[in-house]
């Protein structure tokens, strides 16, 4: 890696926004669309620090010489915009909350004072964090098992279904990994609505095939699109082959522990690790692919007057840049295709200020292609997909330096998420500009049965630390008549492929 | 070539707000005097005894401070045409300020996320040190601020001036120093040259392709390419800036002013290359003064 050549281009590229400011004083850079001035400084340091180029100090570094140059130079630009005089921030103040929020809000808390069970927080989809599980001892190797197990319950009127997706027992404890959804409750909520308290926990029960009874506890997940934990106290002894899961109305369904042969067809396959081959600068640039196969679609239906350009314009934008920088920094080979493709990629997309030096490629990697063709194909009225979850587990490979674990699939209100573990020392982050996460620096997709890819994009992040669950949003959603899915993770070092059947459950 | 740097610029004087009165502040052979402050080192310590310190001492304590910065050079003047307009005004509304104001990084030290429960006493501790990491750096962020307000409001001469003074500093470092200063200086050195290949050649700013050049010898300037990839590549030593562009030779002529052979004001002898590719020229020249009678900003005729 060519650090002074990566700092050498940033430092040049601000020198070249500084430039266009002093040509051109009443269109300056930092009032300039996205992708000049310092965002576009920003997208690229983003990139460089990405690939391990340029240390956060660096860029700070050079941002804070950005930003006092450009301030020296605006100190007259407004009447009475001096050194000492507060401007106008672009912070965004929260709207309070809805009607319906509230009302909410207080239908549960009156649910609250007539109930015992977990504290309920007020508002919508804002509920506590998973408490860390304290670890447990257990014995033997981690497990991961798919459930799919739905668990009815009625109380007081109330009455909704707990859906098991999988169990999975590590050093940071045994769990159900669920979702869960209300039926018959005041109108307000609908369905789906999370609130803790309403989970009859007491009525399911968990034994092993000796007989022993396990406390259950429940971390709610923080939103309705989240996962949450059933946590089983002890932890099973590693030596157990199945454990019974009874609920009231609900035959007990067996778990089974014990590893699945080849032939089962509930096993699935067994991953398939291998190197992946990519450079880091190239590995980034698939990333960002996919951040753009995501983003503009979500742009194209939505609203937007003509002069405000969106986040995807602001992508697009940097691209030359960031393409550049990488191969200043060594961290491209200027005879890498995935420029040409990312090129391509924006031309298929109508974003067509990139500024990506190489011609477009002739051809797009096959799951490029297929998101494409469903966008072209996609009506705007086409019906969401149903809500549904779906029992899946799988312990992947470790993928630079990071262990990750299936734990299932959940469609609700639309959107499809696929519920990931990951395990490993993961540096605390959050996305960038370019909605980068240096804690999870993977390239999803999933193929279905019937042959299409979905891309999966980190869109929750349960708590930062060794074992972190988190959810990967796929669009286009996942049909539920999907039978099988292949998951297929790239780091920059390798790459894994798993193959998993799904077992479907619905909410009634 | 070992004459010193400055040998082409003129002394150069700055009134400045201090106490009850404006003082003159000089800049003249490299160094910087205040005429009206006898022994600014005893005012120094007067100052850290509870004395009010001096606007002229603190104005030549921050150009000592700075005087080997690399942000300097990003910070300050490209070019006659980047006129930096700060006032004693704004300097004393950004003081007044403190830590706030629109002048502080975006980039700069965040707060700490909310926390919903008393966090344990290790993380209350490590919580505090990391609020004291933030008000260091907060403190430092805002005298650098300060620092870069007093001296850019000495006007243009002292700002190439002290470009100049800065990058003579870090023109020659030690082989295991270079990958830290090249990146600013060469980016420095292209901000500088490219406003200025374009007003030589016409050439696009963009298409400046400038490369630090250690001596001996003065370095290369050639033409490469054609329409879109049509380049300038220019390897010059990082003391050009001080020893020709401080002193608004570089466009002399018609010549791109390349080093100077023998410095002196308002008389000298430089090297000059009439067109890319070319051999330089030796060229006498002489300094014009603008109708202040200051030479601040000169302009160099053949």
């Amino acid at each position: 890696m060519d650090r002074e050549g990566a700092e050498t281009y940033l430092r040049l590229l601000a020198e070249a926004k500084m430039r266009g400011a002093l040509a051109r004083v009443a269109d300056r850079p930092w009032h300039s669309p996205p992708g000049g001035g310092r965002m576009g400084i920003m997208l690229v340091a983003e990139a460089l620090t990405a690939v391990g180029a340029l240390g956060t100090e660096t860029v700070d570094d050079i941002l804070a010489d950005f930003d006092l140059a450009v301030s020296v130079r605006q100190l007259h630009d407004q009447p009475g915009a001096g050194p000492g005089m507060a401007r106008s921030m672009p912070y965004r103040i929260a709207p309070p909350g809805t009607m319906h929020a509230a009302a909410v809000a207080r239908w549960a808390a009156q649910v609250q004072a007539r109930r015992s069970g977990p504290a309920v927080r007020a508002g919508w989809l804002v509920l506590a964090e998973p408490a860390n599980p304290e670890p447990s001892v257990a014995s033997g190797a981690d497990r991961f098992a798919p459930v799919g197990l739905t668990v009815p319950f009625y109380d007081e009127g109330i009455s909704g279904d707990m859906y098991l997706m999988s169990f999975v027992q590590t050093s940071a404890g045994a769990r159900f990994i669920t979702v869960w959804g209300i039926n018959s409750t005041p109108a307000e909520l609908g369905s789906g609505a999370l609130f803790p308290s309403l989970i009859p926990l007491d009525l399911l029960t968990v034994t092993d095939d000796r007989g022993t009874r396990y406390e259950l506890d429940f971390r709610p997940g923080s939103g309705l699109e989240h996962a949450s934990e059933i946590g089983l106290r002890p932890a099973p002894p590693g030596d157990v082959r199945w454990l019974d899961v009874a609920a009231p109305l609900s035959p007990p369904v067996r778990l089974d522990l014990d590893s699945k042969t080849p032939d089962d067809p509930a096993a699935g396959d067994q991953p398939q690790a291998g190197q992946a081959e990519l450079s880091p600068g190239e590995h980034l640039l698939l990333m960002l692919a996919d951040r753009l196969l995501t983003v503009v679609p979500e742009c194209l239906h939505r609203w937007r007057p003509p002069a405000a350009p969106g986040p995807e314009q602001a992508m697009a934008a940097g691209l030359g840049d960031i393409v550049a920088a990488l191969e200043a920094a060594g961290a491209l080979s200027p005879l890498s295709p995935v420029p040409a493709w990312l090129a391509a990629l924006c031309a298929c997309l109508g974003l067509g200020e990139h500024r990506i030096a190489a011609p477009p490629a002739p051809d797009l990697p096959e799951h490029w292609l297929s998101l494409l063709a469903h966008y072209e194909r996609r009506k705007p009225d086409t019906a969401p997909v149903r809500d549904g979850y779906a029992g899946a587990a799988a312990d992947l490979a470790e993928l630079d330096g990071i262990g990750l674990a299936v734990l299932g699939l959940h469609n609700t209100e639309g959107n499809s998420s696929l519920h990931l573990l990951a395990r490993g020392r993961t540096p605390e982050s959050l996305p960038g500009k370019l909605g980068l996460r240096r804690d999870f620096p993977f390239s999803v997709w999933i193929r279905d049965s019937g042959g299409r890819w979905h891309v999966a994009q980190p869109a929750g992040w349960h708590r930062p630390g060794c074992e972190s669950p988190l959810r990967l949003r796929l669009v286009p959603p996942l049909p539920r008549s999907t039978a099988w899915i292949e998951v297929l993770a790239t780091g920059q070092s390798g790459e894994v492929r798993a193959r998993l059947p799904l077992r479907w459950g619905y909410p009634r | 070539m070992t004459d010193p740097w400055f040998e082409c610029l003129a002394p150069c004087e700055a009134l400045v707000p201090c106490g009850q009165g404006r003082h003159v502040i000089r800049w003249e052979a490299g160094a910087l005097t205040l005429a009206s402050h006898a022994d600014p080192e005893a005012e120094l310590v007067l100052a850290a005894l509870g004395g009010e310190k001096a606007r002229c001492v603190e104005v030549a304590q921050a150009w000592r401070r700075h005087a080997e910065d690399l942000s300097v050079l990003a910070i300050g003047p490209r070019g006659p045409d980047d006129a930096i307009a700060v006032s004693w005004d704004d300097v004393a509304a950004a003081a007044q300020a403190g830590g706030h104001g629109p002048m502080m990084p975006p980039s700069g030290p965040r707060a700490a996320p909310h926390r919903l429960a008393s966090p344990a006493i290790p993380t209350a501790a490590r919580a505090q040190a990391r609020r004291h990491h933030v008000e260091e750096e907060m403190e430092r962020v805002t005298q650098r601020r300060n620092d870069m307000l007093s001296l850019l409001a000495l006007g243009y001469g002292f700002q190439v001036r002290l470009i100049g003074q800065v990058a003579q500093a870090n023109a020659d470092p030690p082989d295991e120093a270079m990958a830290r200063v090249r990146p600013p200086l060469v980016a420095a050195m292209t901000g500088r040259l490219a406003p200025v290949a374009e007003a030589w050649l016409g050439i696009d700013p963009d298409q400046v392709v400038v490369s630090l050049h250690r001596p001996p010898g003065w370095g290369s300037v050639e033409l490469t390419g054609r329409g879109e990839q049509r380049r300038l590549m220019v390897s010059l030593p990082a003391s050009w800036l001080g020893r020709v562009w401080a002193a608004g030779l570089p466009l002399t002529g018609r010549h791109l002013v390349v080093a100077v052979a023998r410095g002196g004001w308002p008389e000298a002898r430089v090297l000059g290359l009439r067109a890319p590719g070319a051999e330089p020229v030796p060229l006498d020249v002489h300094a014009v003064v603008g109708p202040s009678g200051a030479g601040d900003v000169p302009h160099w005729e053949l």
